[in-house]
Parts: C-alpha cells; sequence; structure tokens
C-alpha cells in the first residue's frame, strides 16, 4: 500500500530543479505567516471579543508566562515521559509479537484471531474502562498508549516480515545461516521500511490518544493544563497548549520520516513493495 | 466542470454555515426575539429534566404567556451537569445566552475574564457539600487525607467550600494532590481507588448508598456561607438593554421560588427533582440537614452575607490564581429593584423576612 | 486501526479453527473467576452474565439503539462534509502549483495537532452542540481524502495523460474520463482511512463534550455509577459498528473500482 502523506511534503521536498531559487524556498512560509498576519490584523480590529479571538500578542505572553513558571517544562515533561514510556513498551512488545506472527505458525494459529479481534477495539472506546480497572494514574496513561502502540507495531512487522520473499529465506536457510543471524542480517532488514512507516503512524496516534486521556483525566501534563485553562476561561494557554501539541506532532512526524529516510538510503533496490 | 462546480459549492456551503454560526451570535444581540436560559440538565432519556427552580419555570404558564405576548421565545439551553461552569461560561461569552442559573465561582471567573454577568435573582440559601472517601478507608476526617489525592472538578462551586474547610484545618491546595475531574469521573476514580477522597455534592450521597464510599464529612453543620450557592445570572448587556424582560423573567423566578418555599409543595418539588437522577432518598437526606426553614431557604433576597460570600469567593479564586484580575464583590449584582418588584407584583413583601434584605 | 484491507473471505474458516478458541476462552475464563473473588473485584470485573443482563436491558429500553443512531448520524454528516471538503481540496492541490505552495504548509500543521487537542477551542468558538462534533468529525474525515485525492491524482501513469491528449481530450474531458478514474483508487484508500478515522473522532468528542446522544455520551454517563458493564457493551458496539462500516467502505470500494476498471480499461 502506498505511504501516504509521503508525497505532499510541499515543494521544498520535491524534486524540483527550482529548489536553489530564493522563492521556491521562502514560499512554505507564505501562508502561515499570511494566517498569522489575518489573525493579528482581527484581533487588533476586535471584531470578536477578546476572550474568544485571542490576540497573538496575549498568547505569546502567556507562553512567555507558562515557560518562565516552568510550568509548560513540567506540564511537557510529564507528557512526553509517558509517551516515551508507554511507545517503547508497545512498539518493541508490537515488534515482537508481529515477527512472530509472520514467523510462527503456531502463535499465528493460537494468537491470530484474538489479535484481529482486539486490534479493532478503538483505543478511546476502552478509557471509560481503563479508567475503572487502572484509576487515573501513570499507570492508565502508559497503558493506553502501550494499546495505541501494540497494534499499529505489530501488524506493520508482520506486514514487513510476510512480505520478505520467500527466495529471501530459502537463501538464508541454504546458507544454514544461525536462526540470530537470521533474524538481525534478513529478516528485520528487510522488513525495516514498512515497519518505520507503521511506527511513525503508531506515534502519530499515540500522541493524540495521550491528550486526549489528560484532557479527560489527570492531574497533570499537556492535556491537563489545556483543560485545567479551559476551565478557567484562559484561552490563551489553550492557544498555548494547542500550538506545542502542534509543535510535537510535528516534530515526532519529521524525525521519524529523517529517520526513516537515513535508514532506507541504501534500501531502495530493496524495497519489496 | 460540473464535478468541479458541485464539488466547490459543496465545499464551501459548510464553510459558510460555519461562518455564519461564528457570526450569528454577534447578529443575535440587536433583537430579543428570544429569551435564552440556560439550565443545568439532564437528557440521556430524551426529555431533559432541569435542576431546581427552573423546572417550575418551564412550566409556569403565566410566563409563557406573557412572553408569547411580547413575541419573544423563550429557548432552555440545555448544559451537562458534568461541566456546567465551562459550558455556560463560554456560552455566555460567545453570547448564545442571555441567563443561566448556575454557580458562585464559574461567575466569578467569568467576570474575571472580561465579560460581565449580574446576579439577578439569588437562589437557595446554601447547596451543601461533601467529603467522601473510599467504604473501606481508614480515613475519618481531611486530616487524615494529607498528602493523598482528592478529585475536586476545578472552578466548579464547591471548591470555595472545600477551600474552606482546608482553612478551617490549617491545610492549603498544596497539601493534598487535587486531581481535576469532573463529577462522573470523580466517581469513577473513588470507586476504582484513583482517589482518596472525593469532594462534591450530594451526588456523594449516591456513593453511599451503593456502599461503594462514605461521606466524613458535609457542611450540614458548617456557617452557611460554606455552602455553595447558585443564583440567577444575567448578561449586564441584556439586562441593560431590556429592563422589562429582565423584570418579567425575575418575577417568574421568584414566583417559582414562592411555590418552591411552601410546606406543601416540599413533597412534590422533592419528587419532580428526583427524575434528574439523584434518588429522592438522597435529596431528602440534604434537604432535612438544613438548619433554617424550608421556606426560608428559598428566600430570593439581597443581603449582607450574599454580599461578603461573594467576596470570600473572589478573594479566593484570585488567592490561587484562578483569576488574574480580582472583582469586586459589590460589582457583580444587578440592582436588587428587580426582586423588590417583583416581591411588590406578586404580593409577597413581607412573605419572607426582609429586614436585612437591600432595598 | 491501521488501513490494511478487508479480510478475504477465505479467511472466514478460520474462526471455526479450535486452536484461535483456546486463548480466548481461556481469557475469559480468568475473568470470571476474577469477578467471582470479592466484592470490590466484581466492580471492574464485572461478570459476564452481567454485562449481557446490561446489553439486554439497553436493546430493550431502546437506549443503546437511541445512543447509536445519535453516533452514527454524527459520523456519518462529518463525514460525508469532510470528505467532500478533502476532495475538493486535493483536487483543487493536484491541478494548481500556486495553491499547493500557499495551503501545503499550512495544511501540514494543523494536521499535526490532535485532533482532540482542539476541543476546547471549539467548544468556546462553536458551542458544545452538534455542531462542534460535526466539525471534529469532518476534519478528521478531511484530512486522509486531501492527502489521498492529491497523490492519486499526481501519481497518474503518464502513459493515460499521453493517450487522452493523443484522443483530443480537452482538460476537462481529460480530468473526467481518464485522471479522475485513475485516482479514484486512491480516493477509496483515502475514505477507507477516514471512516475508521471519523467514527473514533466521533466517539472521543463524544467523551469530551458530555452532551447529547451517542456512545460515548452513554460510556460517560455509565461511569458514574460505575457501571463496566454498560461500558463493555458500548465499547463493543463500538468496535462491531467501526468494523461494519470499514468493512461497508470496503465493499463499496470494490464494487465500484471494478466498474472503474472495466471503463478505463
Amino acid at each position: 500500500m502506498a505511504v501516504i502523506g509521503e508525497v505532499l511534503t510541499g515543494p521544498a521536498d520535491r524534486p524540483r530543479r527550482s529548489l536553489r531559487l530564493n522563492p521556491a524556498v521562502l514560499a512554505p512560509l507564505v501562508s502561515p505567516l499570511a494566517l498569522l498576519a489575518i489573525w493579528y490584523w482581527v484581533a487588533s480590529r476586535e471584531i470578536f471579543p477578546e476572550q474568544i479571538l485571542v490576540p497573538p500578542g496575549v498568547v505569546l505572553e502567556a507562553f512567555r508566562e507558562l515557560t518562565e513558571s516552568g510550568e509548560l517544562q513540567e506540564h511537557l515533561g510529564i507528557s512526553l515521559y509517558r509517551l516515551t514510556l508507554g511507545f517503547l513498551i508497545g512498539a518493541l512488545s508490537g515488534l515482537i509479537f508481529g515477527v512472530l506472527l509472520a514467523l510462527s505458525r503456531q502463535v499465528r494459529d493460537y494468537a491470530g484471531s484474538l489479535f484481529q479481534a482486539l486490534r479493532q477495539i478503538p483505543t478511546l472506546a476502552l478509557i471509560p474502562m481503563f479508567i475503572l480497572f487502572f484509576g487515573i494514574g501513570e499507570t492508565l496513561k502508559v497503558v493506553i498508549i502501550v494499546k495505541a502502540t501494540f497494534f499499529p507495531v505489530a501488524v506493520a512487522a508482520w506486514d514487513g516480515v510476510k512480505g520478505i520473499p520467500t527466495q529471501y529465506l530459502e537463501v538464508g536457510h541454504l546458507y544454514r545461516l544461525k536462526r540470530r543471524d537470521l533474524w538481525l542480517r534478513l529478516v528485520l532488514p528487510a522488513a525495516v521500511s514498512p515497519l518505520l512507516t507503521g511506527i511513525r503512524i503508531a506515534l502519530g496516534r499515540s500522541w493524540l490518544v495521550l491528550v486526549a486521556v489528560e484532557l479527560l483525566a489527570a492531574d497533570s501534563g499537556i492535556g491537563q493544563m489545556m483543560e485545567l485553562a479551559r476551565q478557567m476561561m484562559r484561552l490563551d494557554i489553550v492557544m498555548v497548549g494547542v500550538f506545542v501539541t502542534g509543535i510535537i506532532g510535528f516534530a515526532l512526524d519529521k524525525g521519524f520520516r529523517l529517520l526513516e529516510r537515513l535508514l532506507l538510503r541504501g534500501r531502495i533496490a530493496e524495497k519489496t513493495t | 466542470m460540473n464535478f468541479r462546480n458541485r464539488a466547490l459549492g459543496r465545499f464551501l456551503s459548510p464553510i459558510l454555515a460555519l461562518l455564519t454560526s461564528l457570526t450569528a451570535p454577534l447578529a443575535a444581540a440587536d433583537e430579543p426575539a428570544k429569551l435564552r436560559i440556560a439550565v443545568v440538565a439532564n437528557s440521556t432519556s430524551g426529555t431533559p429534566v432541569f435542576v431546581g427552580p427552573p423546572q417550575r419555570l418551564a412550566s409556569d404558564q403565566e410566563f409563557q404567556q406573557a412572553l408569547r405576548q411580547r413575541n419573544v421565545e423563550l429557548e432552555w439551553v440545555p448544559v451537562s451537569s458534568a461541566a456546567v461552569a465551562t459550558l455556560t461560561n463560554e456560552a455566555f461569552t460567545n453570547r448564545r445566552i442571555d441567563f443561566a442559573f448556575y454557580g458562585d465561582l464559574p461567575s466569578v471567573i467569568l467576570n474575571a475574564s472580561g465579560i460581565k454577568t449580574r446576579l439577578l435573582v439569588p437562589g437557595n440559601l446554601g447547596t451543601n457539600t461533601y467529603l467522601a472517601v473510599p467504604a473501606n478507608s481508614g480515613a475519618r476526617s481531611l486530616q487524615d487525607l494529607k498528602g493523598k489525592r482528592i478529585a475536586l472538578h476545578r472552578g466548579r462551586p464547591w471548591e470555595v467550600s472545600f477551600a474552606k474547610l482546608l482553612e478551617a484545618n490549617g491545610l492549603g491546595f498544596n497539601d493534598f494532590r487535587i486531581i481535576n475531574l469532573n463529577p462522573q469521573a470523580g466517581a469513577a476514580a473513588l470507586a476504582s481507588g484513583g482517589v482518596e477522597g472525593f469532594f462534591t455534592l450530594d451526588d456523594a450521597y449516591v456513593l453511599e448508598e451503593r456502599g461503594i464510599a462514605k461521606v466524613i464529612w458535609s457542611s450540614h453543620q458548617a456557617p452557611h456561607d460554606w455552602k455553595m450557592r447558585a443564583e440567577l445570572w444575567g448578561s449586564e448587556e441584556f439586562i441593560n438593554r431590556y429592563p422589562e424582560l429582565t423584570q418579567l423573567l425575575a418575577t417568574a423566578t421568584v414566583r417559582a421560588m414562592h411555590w418552591i418555599s411552601r410546606d406543601e409543595n416540599r413533597d412534590e418539588y422533592i419528587r419532580l427533582q428526583a427524575r434528574f437522577g439523584l434518588p429522592e432518598t438522597v435529596i431528602r437526606r440534604d434537604a432535612d440537614a438544613n438548619q433554617v426553614t424550608w421556606k426560608d431557604y428559598w428566600a430570593p433576597l439581597f443581603t449582607d452575607s450574599l454580599k461578603k460570600h461573594y467576596e470570600q469567593v473572589a478573594a479566593h479564586a484570585h488567592r490561587n490564581k484562578l483569576i488574574r484580575k480580582s472583582v469586586e464583590a459589590a460589582e457583580l449584582f444587578a440592582s436588587p429593584g428587580f426582586v423588590n418588584r417583583a416581591l411588590q407584583e406578586l404580593g409577597l413583601e413581607h412573605y419572607w423576612n426582609t429586614a436585612e434584605a437591600w432595598q | 486501526m491501521s488501513g490494511n484491507a478487508p479480510r478475504r473471505p477465505g479467511e472466514a474458516g478460520r474462526l471455526l479453527h479450535l486452536k484461535g478458541w483456546l486463548v480466548p476462552v481461556l481469557l475469559l475464563a480468568v475473568w470470571q473467576y476474577m469477578a467471582g473473588l470479592s466484592q470490590a473485584h466484581a466492580h471492574a470485573f464485572v461478570p459476564l452474565q452481567q454485562v449481557v443482563e446490561a446489553a439486554r436491558q439497553l436493546i430493550l429500553s431502546g437506549e443503546l439503539w437511541l445512543n447509536l443512531l445519535g453516533s452514527l448520524q454524527r459520523t456519518s454528516t462529518g463525514l460525508v462534509i469532510g470528505s467532500l471538503a478533502g476532495l475538493a481540496l486535493g483536487i483543487l492541490l493536484a491541478f494548481s502549483r500556486i495553491a499547493l505552495t500557499l495551503v501545503s504548509p499550512l495544511f501540514h500543521s494543523i494536521r499535526q495537532v490532535p485532533l482532540l487537542g482542539l476541543t476546547p477551542l471549539i467548544a468556546l468558538w462553536m458551542g458544545n452542540g452538534e455542531p462542534a462534533k460535526i466539525f471534529l468529525v469532518s476534519l478528521a474525515a478531511f484530512y486522509p481524502l486531501v492527502l489521498n485525492t492529491y497523490e492519486g491524482l499526481r501519481n497518474v501513469d503518464p502513459q493515460y495523460q499521453e493517450l487522452g491528449r493523443i484522443l483530443g481530450f480537452n482538460r476537462l474531458l481529460l480530468f473526467r474520463r481518464v485522471l479522475l478514474p485513475a485516482a479514484l483508487p486512491s480516493i477509496f484508500t483515502g475514505l477507507q482511512q477516514a471512516v475508521p478515522f471519523a467514527w473514533i473522532t466521533a466517539l472521543g468528542s463524544e467523551l469530551l463534550f458530555n452532551a447529547g446522544t451517542g456512545l460515548g455520551s452513554l460510556m460517560m454517563t455509565a461511569e458514574v455509577g460505575a457501571r463496566m458493564d454498560i461500558i463493555i457493551v458500548c465499547a463493543v458496539t463500538v468496535t462491531l459498528l467501526g468494523m461494519l462500516m470499514s468493512y461497508l467502505v470496503g465493499a463499496l470500494a470494490n464494487r465500484v473500482l471494478n466498474r472503474g476498471t472495466v471503463k478505463t480499461g
């Protein structure tokens, strides 16, 4: 399946000769800046009350305050910590399980259907249930992220390994590669491409789910910061939260794409899709 | 060509609809075609059920008639009890409502943010608040919960009650881990052991009756200004612009509170309230605990103690950094004239003890 | 939920494969055991018969159906609006370089913000009712449609475009007869991604906006009394409906694409 979203990465990424010209490099900045300008203008005219459309200056001020008091860093740090912990656990176990599913008939027979069934359950639908099970502490958030990460990564790993042409495995067998070598030198590298994509998508989803959980039930974290701000009618803080979550999401996504590109540089020819 | 135009059209019309919905609130303020009142309601069973005086108001034929004569449509805007404060405040900010029956702290927060609302008719004399712990908990008082997690929905009226309790025990918010959960989530958290304490209204009794929790403190014995208050608030702009309509609403509300305050109607009122979701037993238990008579409980009067209550609410909000600029309690009140005229119109000047009421 | 194609019919036979049932049955047995341990446990590990009973009651009282309908309405309205808007924007971006340069950066930045994180803003700007929730759901459907429409249109085999030009098609005809049909598979991929995403977003909006009917609202109400049984029933319903919708869209895609292939082939 074609990897969605990679095409629409903007003019700067497309192989165009005009890349070196200034306009093409500046072009991506045009619309965000234009939007910013419109925002500033509309707010200064007070077309909407200040409480509804917060002027950019006020948002900036709120950002300054939050960073000075360390509140933003604290909340962000906690959210990122949860994300990292849950993600590592979920991705690692997903990876292992996915590869197992692909390689082992037994695993497929015993756990395959259950896996498929559980996979269909939307993470969000599980939140109320998990709250009752795990309370509202850190465990809840980490478990939710593990769930959100485990399945997409497992599926991606499964697909990736399944997609390895049997010739590769036969050759490996022919050369009597040891189990470990089989895995490390053959299976993993060949599965890397769809796997990385799956991980990247899982990461994006997990961030989404984490913010949702924090909005609902937490005493700390970026989502909770936004929710509390909302209750206190501090829309400026809410907007700071929106920007920050967006930037983090963007950074995570871009970071992973970079990683994909680096790891796959030598592998274009070997891609099986 | 067809496809693109149609697609473009379909692309544009939702955008236009959205734009209209954003600008509509600005336009609506030019005509009182509607009287929009926010009310705490529950509608999971289809027909909305209101809490408190609005219940009476909704079935007040005289009121409806008067409105019809002026060509004003009455619109009830239901807000879920899970987030009354936020939703009502947002609705006021957005100019989607003109009046609301809701609580003290949220109104202060709203006014501090720059949106002006005014207290038109004071509500009942203080609703009780409760501190609950899990049924098998060993905690007997607030002190036992020091350092533990307590579920408290921030920005709701009962937060001030909690603050008073803390103060009386020489404690502060920092002595606990306050978890901001709406009452539903708070109840669930208490049930599952996610928090060690839960501060809320009489829904705590529901948990107690289920055997999930026990109430270790209630505001029954506490002074009146410890309890939370809910009143009829209105947007300042509307009140100034349409004083007659405002008076109409004030009179109808006072009439409703008069009806409720009569002893013979007490049972019926409780029965009606039970439809909202809390069982009758819980409502009675809460109502029976009040120190004043049923009649005085429902006196809609502006008094000095009302002002003092709001001064404390504003002080709490400011001290705990819930609001940035502090709010003058006296500025929050609409003219008592509305209530007084209502009393006059209804012939109730001597029904309640108006010795301390403002004139 | 990743966007894999619907399972082929041959795999349905696997359902009867006994080995696959072993682990689930074991887990259920453990669950029942935990429920029987104590009252406190019965709270979270609700006995299975209680779940069944709750399901029965919800269905009989019509509450389940009412809320299910609410969620479905929200999802479908949002899907229609979002997909059409996404389709339109995708087409625009595919053909207008200026639009692409201007819109693309904005699009990508806004896309990164977790949708549900926009809740506080949207609640303030659009209120708490249907329009706000539908807006969120539309956004959820919007993104995949834009991306996949764009990609589909830009990745049309140049041979087809050449052919169209040889046949003397003007731009419009080229679009209608060649490009659009060739892009349809991609567009349907986008739709297949949009449907589960929209469904989940609808659920999320119900969880966060707490007003109105919907499976999410029902779940939140059930949380008050810690009614795990109702929560389970809702979760199962949500899952089943999600699967059903994905399946239907997949079937629709198959039908349309088969016919489409015949037409342009």
